[in-house]
């Protein structure tokens, strides 16, 4: 059975068999079904049995912290061979082989269906939409006034509950997406924000989308302080909220283009900030006017 | 004296960010940001063993600046680049 999703304007399918128990993870991913036109960015279909793959050569170890997800890319027979852990010292729970491309992709579940199937979607979107001026990017985003703001932030800083101080003091506000919303520069340079099926523990899974008002990266601090970034600045904050292999010629030159358009074009701000309303105060009256 | 491998200068409007893109950067959430200047001289001894002298008279050469001023600016940069540590 296969399925086509949409998201940011970019089509995938999944394939798995009929009534298979992941597609019970595929709920949240509802929103974003539409209709099949061909024209995929990727296809990644599930498989039960994994080729051999003991001649596989190790080409980088991926992990940003004990806490977070580890990534092990091997090149084998010409194709990448992914093998994805939920913590650095965790057991690999999903294995994935893909085209250099990152266009068809077959996967397999050793655990968690629901960390598996996030992950490899997650990933063959960032890959594959990385030249098509798309970023998949780490961040909360609250709209207000038609417009989409984003928080940015390492893991834990409180970007979701910055989030939460919009939506609970400022009139007017909604989450768009809490955890991984996609960013996407249009052929007029228009730099609008998408809804998502990947928003961390958030269920949020809104298929809509809006023009960036701001961008802002979070810094926890004793009092709130917000600055303009220069474009340096805005270009670094960024750069670290995305997920790419940047040893791929081709997926860092189109990661650079899209971050570059975005900072051109966008505000992007740095708040030192407090979990209080006042914070939220403050960062809206900078960022909207 | 080289360049590190590992690193792509890359343009940002009106300036120029160098990025550890390689396997071999070891942090690769790291980057310098360059002048004009930097970044010529950067890319002209990429890849190549290089002397201070080398990058002063490139600079002499492109900005038609005399040796005294060229010598002044190479210093404070060679610093910045040790520091940040992508030459060796």
């Amino acid at each position: 059975m296969k399925k086509v999703y949409q998201v940011a304007g970019h089509k995938f399918a999944v394939v798995m068999p009929d009534g298979d128990r992941a597609w019970a993870e595929m709920e949240k991913y509802e929103p974003f079904l539409t209709s099949d036109t061909g024209n995929y960015i990727f296809t990644a279909e599930l498989i039960n049995e994994m080729p051999d793959t003991s001649s596989k050569q190790l080409v980088v170890v991926g992990n940003q912290g004990k806490d977070m997800a580890r990534s092990e890319l091997y090149d084998w027979e010409g194709k990448w061979l992914l093998e994805i852990a939920p913590l650095l010292d965790a057991p690999v729970r999903v294995m994935m082989i893909a085209d250099k491309g990152f266009t068809t992709a077959q996967f397999r579940v050793l655990g968690s269906w629901s960390f598996s199937v996030n992950s490899v979607l997650m990933l063959l979107y960032a890959f594959s939409t990385a030249h098509k001026d798309t970023l998949l990017i780490h961040a909360s985003v609250t709209m207000n006034n038609g417009r989409g703001y984003l928080f940015l932030g390492k893991s834990g800083t409180g970007k979701s509950t910055h989030s939460q101080l919009w939506i609970d003091n400022i009139e007017g506000c909604e989450l768009l997406n809490d955890d991984n919303p996609a960013l996407r520069v249009l052929d007029d340079g228009e730099v609008r924000v998408y809804g998502s099926p990947w928003s961390g523990k958030t269920h949020c899974y809104r298929n809509i989308d809006v023009p960036v008002g701001a961008i802002v990266d979070l810094h926890q601090a004793k009092k709130n302080v917000i600055r303009r970034l220069s474009i340096a600045e805005a270009y670094a904050s960024i750069f670290v909220s995305f997920s790419g292999y940047r040893f791929m010629k081709d997926m860092a030159n189109g990661l650079h283009a899209t971050n570059e358009k975005i900072v051109m074009t966008v505000p992007c701000f740095s708040l030192d900030c407090l979990p209080n309303a006042e914070a939220a105060w403050v960062c809206y009256q900078a960022v909207t006017h | 004296m080289k360049t590190r491998k590992g690193y792509t200068l890359r343009s940002l409007g009106k300036e120029f960010i160098l990025v550890a893109d390689g396997l071999e950067a070891v942090d690769f959430s790291r980057m310098i940001s360059m002048n004009e200047s930097a970044a010529f001289l950067w890319k002209e001894v990429e890849d190549k063993d290089f002397e201070a002298e080398t990058l002063v008279n490139l600079l002499m050469e492109e900005y038609g600046i005399d040796h005294e001023v060229a010598e002044h600016d190479v210093k404070s940069l060679l610093e910045t680049w040790n520091t940040a540590n992508i030459i060796e």
